[in-house]
């Protein structure tokens, strides 16, 4: 991998965020109005008591990590499909860059969106609503990393189908998370769901992510056990996504679509 | 395999008309992958989407500093073997060496010294043209970006949409800064699609000027296909004639007009010979 070829990659993406409106928006408009809504929602709850002790740090942080963990998986097929709409793949692909020098140009463009993403939600629920994410940061980081990973493993996924299954799928760059929401547990504990799905869900690093964050924000301290089954969970799912991806990208070659995707 | 015979002669009539100096170290690679002069070799090359042959069992090489002209009707399966030499499709069955290498396994060293055009890829419309350019030269690595990018815009004529966005480029001019794209590494080898195409004739003149000049003074080897007949007669040494995936003719445009007419034409009518093909009359394969 040649670091020169993965920065171009890098600077191609921030010419488009200098350029395209539509780049902030996903990076910043998003996570912010989410913190918004929910953040009404836990004052209304607040207001006579209704709430159980940290319930409000429960909710608010679910919104922020969640929404991290969307905007990961997310922005990763959608600056893959920016090449498509713009019809570069041909341009991109006939230079010495590699798929992996590309997709590692991605992940670092999305490391940053994400951060920023991040950093905005929690700073607009410390100014609105006197909730303060950043004590907790240093607990939360790890379950943070294993959100992130998952994210990029379910985005290399999806970019893979894309590449064999062009255009006509890309809608689950944007609903995929919804169908993992349920069973991430995000907003509630693991134990709250019907037996049969507690089993999917432990098989989930999304819903050891989220339980690890409700442990350490409950003062309970930080949750090895959840966040080593989240990183094992992790460690098997990117395996399988990048042998997917491979398997994908091979196909997409010999069947000419690489080309006719534009 | 009839083109790898007529070789020679084409060589010959390329070295009497070279008056360039190789470069050394160009020689000196060739030399030591036992190429010597042969920049792509192709052989067996073979494709087929589903039960469509879009390309069946094509042989050919080109040696540094040839012109070669890819002509055929629509479907033929020149742009595909064009992609099939960038490693963006694979192939079938046959094999590709560009430089003495194996493409399949040395991709990334070929494709630092080849380039691509075609007026038909676009760039990302929100990006202006020196933000596209400079991606591309960071992707090949080009050390002096700044003076590349001048020299390749006033090359092509281009330099007064240096700060314009793509999405505001006419076709011709989003055809020119696609050859400002294939040019900034310098290649020694170029594939070009159709580059004259959405030209008008004095944008054309130019191209076809730079492209000519980059052959003779660097001894880039071209790659060519085109429609244009008019043009491939004037700027191409040898062509290959595709249909239906096969090479059906091959050698200068008057011996491939002579190889489909069957007849003993003093200058070349590739017009001709194209419609003959086009009817289906004899003579559609080699």
């Amino acid at each position: 991998m040649k670091p020169y070829r993965i920065g171009a990659v890098v600077v191609r993406h921030a010419y488009e965020a200098r350029h395209n409106l539509d780049r902030v928006t996903d990076t910043l408009y998003w996570p912010v109005m989410d913190i918004i809504v929910w953040g009404f929602f836990t004052l209304y709850l607040a207001r006579d008591n209704r709430l159980q002790p940290g319930l409000v740090s429960f909710l608010l942080g679910g919104v922020i990590l969640w929404g991290m963990f969307r905007s990961f998986q997310r922005d990763m097929a959608a600056g893959f499909l920016a090449e498509l709409w713009s019809r570069n793949l041909v341009n991109l692909f006939s230079t010495p860059l590699t798929v992996s020098e590309y997709m590692t140009g991605l992940i670092a463009v999305n490391l940053i969106k994400a951060l920023l993403g991040t950093l905005a939600a929690g700073l607009v629920a410390w100014l609105c609503y006197s909730y303060d994410i950043f004590p907790a940061f240093p607990a939360l980081l790890p379950f943070m990393l294993n959100l992130v990973l998952f994210g990029l493993a379910v985005g290399i996924v999806i970019t893979g189908l894309i590449f064999r299954y062009t255009m006509r799928i890309q809608g689950l760059t944007w609903s995929f998370t919804a169908l993992l929401m349920p069973l991430s547990c995000v907003f509630y504990p693991v134990r709250s769901l019907p037996k049969t799905l507690r089993l999917l869900a432990l098989i989930l690093p999304t819903s050891h992510a989220f339980e690890g964050m409700r442990q350490a924000m409950a003062g309970g301290g930080f949750s090895a056990g959840h966040f080593v089954w989240g990183a094992a969970l992790n460690a098997i799912y990117m395996v399988l996504a990048l042998f997917f991806f491979r398997l994908m990208f091979a196909s997409a070659q010999s069947r000419g679509l690489l080309v006719k995707l534009e | 395999m009839e083109v790898e015979q007529k070789m020679p002669a084409a060589n010959t009539q390329r070295s009497v008309r070279q008056n360039g100096n190789p470069d050394p170290a160009r020689s000196r690679e060739a030399s030591a992958n036992g190429s010597a002069g042969v920049v792509l070799k192709v052989e067996h090359l073979s494709k087929t989407f589903g039960n469509f042959q879009a390309v069946d069992n094509l042989s050919f090489s080109v040696s540094e500093g040839e012109f070669i002209g890819i002509i055929g009707p629509n479907g033929a399966g020149k742009t595909t073997t064009i992609y099939m030499l960038l490693g963006l499709i694979t192939p079938s069955a046959g094999d590709i060496r560009i430089f003495g290498r194996k493409l399949v396994e040395n991709r990334e060293h070929i494709l630092q010294r080849t380039s691509f055009a075609s007026p038909y890829i676009s760039f990302p419309p929100r990006l202006t043209v020196e933000e596209n350019l400079t991606i591309f030269a960071r992707l090949y690595g080009v050390r002096d970006k700044s003076s590349q990018l001048s020299k390749l815009l006033k090359m092509f004529e281009i330099e007064n949409l240096r700060d314009k966005p793509v999405s505001r480029l006419s076709s011709g001019e989003n055809t020119r800064l696609g050859l400002c794209k294939a040019m900034i590494n310098n290649p020694r080898l170029l594939l070009l699609d159709e580059p004259t195409a959405f030209l008008d004739p004095q944008a054309a003149l130019n191209v076809k000027g730079v492209l000519l000049d980059l052959q003779r003074s660097s001894r880039t080897t071209i790659i060519y296909t085109s429609h244009n007949l008019a043009d491939v007669e004037a700027m191409c040494q040898r062509l290959i004639f595709l249909s239906h995936g096969r090479m059906i003719a091959a050698g200068s445009p008057i011996e491939v007009t002579q190889e489909i007419l069957r007849e003993d034409r003093r200058e070349p009518a590739l017009a001709e010979a194209f419609l003959r093909i086009g009817k289906g009359e004899p003579n559609e394969a080699v």
